[in-house]
């Protein structure tokens, strides 16, 4: 500081006033809620490596069972239990197809490459699995529009209504969620048959009611605050309200829930099928493959390997997006 | 709090009723009939066996009686097991199950809670994203891909483990894991997230500024306080657990309620779907009462209070 | 007087989302036996954190102390171990909270929560303990406190807690009490039973206060000694009348005029305009000089040096140099009209 005062001269103690600018600038750059929520979910390099994952699985299950020309139905007992072949890739022992060293392939005399090999009736299991992926993700997109479509609006009638309303839906929700899914799903099983359809109408009879009773909770703490409280005071209609600021201020966590609740249905659907009551025969679900690889698991474990796999991908990515998601949303860590 | 817990029991009594009119319903609403080969009876054989069922009454006579056996715990007679009462049935293979599920729960709950009080310790560090990478593992790979994995790598490739069966305490230690570590992840997570949030709590500063050492901190008033919330999962856990036992008895072999549940659906046993789903439904809705009652005696909050809605 | 505590030249630094924010900035400070010094300032300014830098409850990381002593008997507080400070804590120097609803754990007893200081610090035995605390609940002023010990902190009104929470502090006889905005959140009439309270108790125990507000109110009724504190350091110190009547500095004549006052000639509160400085890049020069009226060029690029006005009053501002153009502080500064 001494050194400081040495160039201090006479003329330095001119008054300037306060700097009106200066003094009112913002130092921080201004970012929007979803900019933010963005930048930190892209910065998130796992959740951001699970998303391209998701990407291209769901690629891969509209794509895949183009790729070859088998069919998801094909048999010919020639060709049974066929072990993973792809010729490009034969020095991978997985891709060679031989198992115990002995090339199965040539053995038999078949000609044509199987990517995933092939199942107890010859069908190939490559173009099954993404045939029953794209089942896995039917299933992801019904739940997701369940949630959306049920859940949200019932959340938010309950919710921004209240009173006896609120209180009569409540009930039936308790009344819903106070029975497991499995026994929900076995009672329409039961007058249905097991199917897509049936694992359809389960999941949008049950799978809704955690996000209403958030959407529920977020309208209850949402309706009280001070900003809507203003904008009913200057007149804004409920449609306005509910638009404008409910929904906006409650979108983030309804986006997170629906994120979080489609691997559940996956795993619900994988589940159904695995014991036998969800897709069935010859209908191709990863649940189902698993289950048909299950009973040979000891001599061609690969029948199993890749539709598990796939499974265990497509829910461990989902959860990691969801909670990317939810930590990009959180409005706690934003600063 | 008297008041709050009969209100809570009339709540779980009519959610139960609801449940054993639904399985009514769908038994009335099942396609065809009943009975097994219906086809090779003859017209008389089949209206003998219709009265004998008291399937020609009208259905409000019939529900009338379907509730008052229940009551007197006549859940009719198993189609597969030559007319075996229901009721023998399930309290013969419930113990099994009840103890797969316990053991799979306790142990997942203890490891969780600690793993989840570490991984909050340590928030933002590598032990934390550790512990929460294999949680979400956990929590995302189905138990029966588990099972799968651990039976295939610990009873086949290395024999350490019975690849099936239910007796002495190795035959208990592949189906348990399987089951627990849903459990374990689920608690991890949760519990970890409580921790964190209990860590920013100003009463924690207050703690620390006593001059409490850090043990006394972290034990005596955030663990406390991170535990009381971990009661709420114990609902969902035990759906999870009932779905998981379904699948877990069926690759191991376990003589419980799970896979004679499976069984029963694909030979259409109904009597033993419909006792089945009224027990798993019972267990669930009894849990969900527990936990409110016990949230409500471990909170001093809702203790007082008497009850929260 | 004899001094009790002495903070050098204290620089704390906070690493958030890859910023340093030096949100404590060279701050020197004493405190003399059984005085009440108040620390005053905006928020953001750094009182908040040099008062918990005392304690080393500044949560590190991301927060550390750069550079500087706290000393007390003789030991720097700002370099001691956790287990050096887990002996001054409570029982040398205490601590009251601003919001008396989140400070209390809401799953323990009242009773427990005072008595665990007490078994730490005293040795006593869980008896003691308890007859201690029901001691300290009447001198803060808890009626039937035998009784209110085994309830739990839901069951007691904000200023209740407040007084809970003031126990909790005196517990261990401590030398001295930090008292970070002990009224900020109560009622305005609880805010005056508080104050009340908590200069009885200096009154009886002796105990040094160090006061952090916000609110001059507060600090007219309290202090001995005033620390203004701007952008991490302290601008202007000095006695109480100092610092209400004889003020040099131009901050403190802004927060002089935004006081509220009841016979005000004008019917209108004068604010300061802008914001405090973003301490991830603190100004070269004098942090106040953006918003100071009578900034000149030199307040932009240089520090100014602390000018002793008397043997208590410090200031630091270039207007008390020789050089500068002679200001009066405006009319409003001139306090309730004394």
């Amino acid at each position: 500081m001494a050194a400081a005062q040495g160039e201090i001269t006479q003329e330095m103690f001119e008054p300037v006033g306060a700097d009106k600018k200066a003094s009112e600038q913002i130092s921080r750059k201004v970012v929007s809620t979803w900019g933010d929520a963005f930048r930190r979910f892209v910065k998130n390099k796992g959740a951001l490596f699970s998303f391209f994952i998701l990407v291209f699985i769901i690629l891969m299950a509209l794509i895949g069972p183009h790729l070859n020309n088998y069919g998801i139905y094909n048999q010919s007992l020639v060709r049974s239990n066929l072990p993973p072949k792809i010729s490009a890739l034969s020095w991978i022992p997985a891709f060679s197809g031989k198992e115990n060293g002995v090339d199965i392939y040539q053995q038999r005399g078949v000609k044509q490459d199987f990517w995933f090999g092939t199942d107890q009736l010859g069908r190939d299991q490559w173009d099954r699995t993404w045939a029953g992926t794209q089942i896995s993700l039917i299933i992801g997109l019904i739940a997701a529009l369940a949630d959306v479509f049920i859940g949200v609006v019932y959340g938010g009638i309950s919710g921004y209504f209240g009173g006896v309303t609120d209180n009569i839906l409540q009930r039936i929700i308790e009344i819903i969620s106070g029975i497991p899914n499995l026994v929900w799903i076995i009672l329409l099983i039961l007058i249905m048959q097991p199917g897509l359809l049936t694992i359809t109408i389960a999941i949008l009879a049950t799978n809704w009611v955690a996000m209403a009773r958030i959407v529920r909770g977020e309208m209850f703490q949402l309706k009280s605050q001070e900003f809507v409280l203003a904008s009913r005071t200057l007149g804004a209609s409920d449609g306005r309200i509910i638009f404008r600021h409910l929904i906006p201020n409650s979108l983030g966590m309804i986006i997170v829930n629906t994120m979080f609740s489609i691997p559940l249905a996956i795993f619900f659907e994988a589940f159904l099928s695995f014991i036998g009551l969800g897709i069935r025969d010859p209908q191709a679900s990863l649940g189902s493959l698993i289950n048909n690889g299950f009973t040979i698991l000891q001599i061609h474990p690969y029948q199993t390997i890749y539709p598990g796999l796939i499974i265990s991908l497509l829910l461990i990515c989902f959860n990691i997006v969801g909670n990317g998601l939810r930590d990009a949303f959180d409005p706690k860590l934003r600063r | 709090m008297g008041k709050y817990i009969l209100k809570r029991i009339f709540y779980m009594l009519l959610t139960f009723y609801v449940v054993i009119t639904l399985t009514f319903l769908s038994m009335k609403l099942l396609p065809g009939t009943p009975f097994q080969n219906a086809q090779k009876l003859t017209p008389t054989q089949l209206n003998t066996l219709k009265h004998y069922y008291g399937l020609d009454q009208p259905v409000i006579v019939q529900y009338g009686k379907y509730i008052w056996n229940f009551i007197h715990g006549d859940l009719g007679t198993s189609f597969q097991f030559g007319n075996t009462p229901v009721t023998s049935l399930l309290f013969q293979q419930f113990p099994v199950s009840l103890d797969l599920g316990i053991e799979a729960m306790i142990i997942g709950t203890i490891i969780g809670i600690l793993l989840g009080i570490v991984a909050g310790l340590h928030h933002g560090k590598t032990t934390d994203w550790s512990a929460m990478i294999l949680a979400t593992f956990g929590f995302s790979i189905p138990s029966f891909i588990f099972a799968g994995i651990l039976q295939y790598c610990l009873g086949v490739l290395v024999q350490i483990f019975p690849v099936a069966g239910w007796g002495g305490p190795m035959t208990h230690v592949l189906p348990v894991t399987s089951l627990a570590v849903g459990v374990l992840a689920e608690v991890t997570i949760f519990m970890r997230t409580e921790m964190v949030e209990v860590l920013n709590q100003d009463y924690i500063v207050t703690a620390q500024a006593k001059g409490l050492t850090r043990s006394a901190v972290v034990f005596k008033h955030a663990v406390r306080n991170a535990l009381i919330p971990v009661v709420t999962i114990l609902g969902p856990m035990t759906a999870a657990i009932i779905t998981g036992s379904v699948v877990i008895e069926g690759i191991f072999g376990i003589p419980g309620i799970g896979k004679q549940f499976v069984s029963s659906i694909i030979t259409n046993d109904y009597p033993m779907i419909m006792g089945t789903t009224e027990l798993y439904s019972g267990l669930f809705i009894l849990t969900i009462l527990i936990v409110d009652i016990l949230y409500g005696v471990i909170d001093p909050r809702i203790r007082i209070s008497g009850g929260h809605s | 007087m004899e001094k009790l505590l002495e903070i050098q030249n204290l620089n704390v630094q906070f690493d958030i989302f890859g910023a340093h924010v030096q949100a404590v900035r060279g701050v020197d400070l004493e405190l003399n036996i059984g005085e009440t010094l108040a620390i005053v300032g905006e928020s953001g300014s750094g009182k908040s954190v040099t008062s918990k830098a005392i304690m080393g409850l500044n949560p590190m990381p991301p927060g550390k102390v750069t550079g500087g002593k706290i000393l007390y008997n003789g030991q720097d507080l700002a370099h001691a171990s956790d287990k050096q400070m887990q002996k001054i804590r409570g029982k040398e120097i205490s601590m009251i909270f601003q919001d008396p609803m989140t400070a209390l754990n809401p799953t323990m007893k009242i009773g427990k929560q005072i008595m665990e200081g007490l078994i730490k610090h005293q040795n006593l035995n869980k008896h003691d303990a308890r007859a201690r605390a029901i001691e300290l609940l009447s001198l803060v002023g808890i009626p039937n406190p035998d009784k209110r010990v085994e309830e739990y902190p839901h069951q007691f009104s904000g200023g209740m807690r407040q007084r809970v929470v003031i126990a909790i502090a005196l517990a261990c006889n401590p030398k001295i009490l930090i008292a970070d905005e002990p009224t900020t959140a109560l009622d305005v009439t609880i805010q005056a039973q508080i104050l009340d309270l908590m200069r009885d108790i200096q009154k009886k125990t002796g105990t040094a206060i160090i006061l952090i507000t916000h609110d001059l109110g507060v600090v007219a009724n309290l202090a001995n000694r005033v620390a203004v504190m701007y952008g991490g350091k302290i601008v202007e110190t000095g006695t109480l009348d100092e610092i209400f009547y004889h003020s040099k500095h131009p901050y403190t004549w802004g927060l002089l005029s935004s006081m509220p006052r009841l016979h005000a000639k004008t019917d209108k509160l004068l604010a300061i305009p802008g914001t405090p400085p973003d301490l991830s890049d603190p100004p070269k020069g004098c942090p106040f000089a953006p918003r100071c009226p009578y900034a000149m060029k030199v307040c932009q690029d240089h520090m100014p040096d602390y000018t002793k006005v008397t043997d208590t009053q410090k200031t630091a501002c270039w207007l008390l140099d020789s050089r500068a153009p002679k200001v009066e502080p405006p009319k409003t500064v001139v306090v309730g009209g004394n």
